[in-house]
């Protein structure tokens, strides 16, 4: 069922047992995992079926530090969440993303890789992907990988029938969850505010928040301070650890056949490091996409190229007068070291028109990942030279430790922790099964639980993770 | 920087090519070894470029 109002939905005297906040990817799939199991579930949702700015403007904030995207632009506020405009790009985190690191603090989950792994096949369903390819490793250092470009599974859109339909599920549309109520062991209920005014107090005998990777943290805050530590008792890890996948070009490839690498359609492939040259050289996981240059780049990173390996370049003039696609840029996104100091605090001044303190988030990039950054171009550039199949040019902001462009991609809108896995208190917010830690009925979904971002993009993770706890909810709930 | 490219056509450079003994450069094979000792695989970083010391014969 769907209904477009919480007044329309009160008429029903549905009785869920559980309450997911938010309709997004990972909402979506925990929703019908446990409506399939029989559980009678509600889906509060604070927007509607299309966007709007009134609604976007809930999620306006600031930011402190390194430039980043307006908090308003990064992700959408509607029924599916940001679904409506990711990409579609698709990879799970790898094996060693999981595995803490000597050179990293706060590094490594209370899960592995594996644990997720009986998922992947639904996951594979529901953003209707083909199966991946193992990694190619290319040297002892360099693995050629794959991210799979999904059809861009709106999840409004693709499941609005399904969940219509289900009795099981209500998704309860214009219904902001403003905060949630507990007294140190369970949530006793969450404040709604629908229609432009305060809507009562909502009660489920479970809450799951899949707000998103930013306002799961926002949402938590608040909550906890209004009911006084009452809703997340071990706060301590609660807003940090926040992550995202910085994302700038760093150089050129000229290569020796283009078409070796060719992935599919959109022309890109990426490149990642093996463990062993992540541990020698003390650094973070990277990726490195290849995208075709236009023509006008190839000529002067061959000028370029003239001045310092003439003979080089002339073969390379060579190579372009018998094929077009002869250079690529170079873009890299990394992995993010989890610092306590990358965090989401609560506005002390701003607030949204129910009255909830906006975001406040304190971002910076860290020396590891800039180390990261370097050392993983040159990795990749000397596997290409190695194995004869190009080389690159490392960009002089990066080579000459400059500061970050301004005009580039910046990251990836992945927005990771601030109520992270683990099983320390201090340093996490859920446990394994993204129960909140000391909470008897509060959940996390979303990947603000990532412990680490690893290079890939988040959603295929999040949904693996949403299939996991919907498995887990449904064993443990009893009806 | 550009004085190589502005100077040659490509008809040129692949004339020039033509005639030039065949290039060791993105062949699977290894450069003739040095008889002074320098490794001519050895990777070497000079403007950004990452290259084998090779390369800059
Ligand atoms: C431009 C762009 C491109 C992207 N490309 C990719 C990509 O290629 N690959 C990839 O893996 N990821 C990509 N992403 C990220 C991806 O969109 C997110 O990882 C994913 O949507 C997160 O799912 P979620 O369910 O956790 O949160 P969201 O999608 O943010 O959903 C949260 C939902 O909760 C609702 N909500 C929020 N607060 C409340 C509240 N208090 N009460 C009730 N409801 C609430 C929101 O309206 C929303 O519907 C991209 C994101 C953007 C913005």
């Amino acid at each position: 069922m769907i209904f477009d109002s919480y007044e329309a939905y009160k008429q029903a005297s549905f009785k869920p047992k559980v309450c997911i906040l938010g309709s997004g990817p990972a909402g979506t799939t925990i929703a019908r995992k446990l409506g399939a199991a029989g559980i009678p579930v509600a889906v509060l949702e604070a927007g509607s079926r299309e966007f709007s700015d009134e609604s976007q403007d809930f999620y306006r904030g600031t930011t402190v530090g390194d430039y980043y995207f307006d908090l308003d632009i990064t992700r959408l506020r509607f029924m599916g969440g940001s679904s409506n405009h990711w990409a579609g790009w698709c990879r799970v985190l790898d094996s060693q993303d999981f595995e803490p690191k000597a050179w990293a603090p706060d590094t490594g989950w209370p899960i592995s890789r594996a644990d997720i792994e009986p998922y992947l096949r639904e996951v594979h369903d529901i953003l209707e992907l083909p199966d991946f390819r193992p990694d190619v490793p290319i040297s002892d250092d360099i693995r050629w990988v794959q991210l799979i470009k999904s059809p861009a599974v709106r999840f409004g859109e693709k499941f609005a029938d399904e969940l219509d339909r289900s009795k099981n599920i209500a998704v309860v549309l214009n219904t902001y969850a403003t905060e949630l109520a507990g007294d140190g062991r369970r949530v006793t209920g969450a404040r709604l505010w629908s229609n432009g005014q305060d809507a009562g107090a909502f009660t489920a005998d479970y809450f799951i928040a899949c707000t998103g990777g930013l306002e799961n943290s926002r949402l938590l805050l608040w909550s906890n301070q209004r009911s006084n530590g009452g809703v997340v008792p071990n706060a301590a890890a609660l807003g940090h650890y926040w992550m995202e996948h910085p994302t700038f070009q760093g150089g050129n490839a000229i290569l020796a056949n283009y078409n070796e690498f060719e992935v599919d359609a959109s022309n890109e492939a990426f490149f990642s490091p093996t463990l062993a040259a992540m541990e020698r050289l003390r650094i973070l996981n990277f990726g490195v996409r290849l995208i075709e240059s236009p023509y006008p780049n190839v000529k002067r990173l061959i000028a370029d190229l003239a001045c310092t390996a003439p003979d080089m370049a002339e073969w390379m003039s060579s190579q372009l007068d018998q094929r077009l696609r002869c250079a690529a840029q170079l873009y890299v996104a990394w992995e993010q070291a989890p610092l306590a100091s990358n965090q989401i605090e609560l506005s002390k001044t701003d607030v949204d028109h129910a009255g909830v303190p906006r975001i406040e988030l304190h971002w910076k990039k860290s020396p590891l990942e800039r180390r990261t950054l370097l050392e993983g171009l040159r990795l990749f550039g000397t596997t290409m030279a190695q194995k004869n199949l190009g080389r690159v040019r490392i960009d002089d902001w990066v080579s000459n430790g400059g500061d970050y462009p301004t005009n580039e991609e910046t990251a990836g809108h992945h927005h990771m922790g601030g109520s992270r896995m683990g099983t320390d208190v201090l340093k996490s917010v859920v446990d394994a099964n993204c129960k909140v830690h000391g909470m008897d009925n509060l959940y996390v979904g979303g990947s603000s639980v990532f412990c680490t971002s690893g290079q890939c993009n988040p959603t295929t993770t999040i949904t693996a993770l949403a299939c996991r706890l919907g498995d887990h909810l449904s064993k443990v709930i009893t009806v | 920087m550009s004085y190589f490219i502005k100077k040659m056509s490509r008809r040129k450079i692949v004339q020039a090519l033509i005639a030039l003994p065949a290039l060791s450069l993105f062949r699977n094979q290894s450069a003739v070894p040095n008889p002074n000792g320098i490794d001519p695989d050895e990777i070497v970083e000079v403007n950004g470029w990452i290259l084998k010391r090779s390369d800059l014969a």
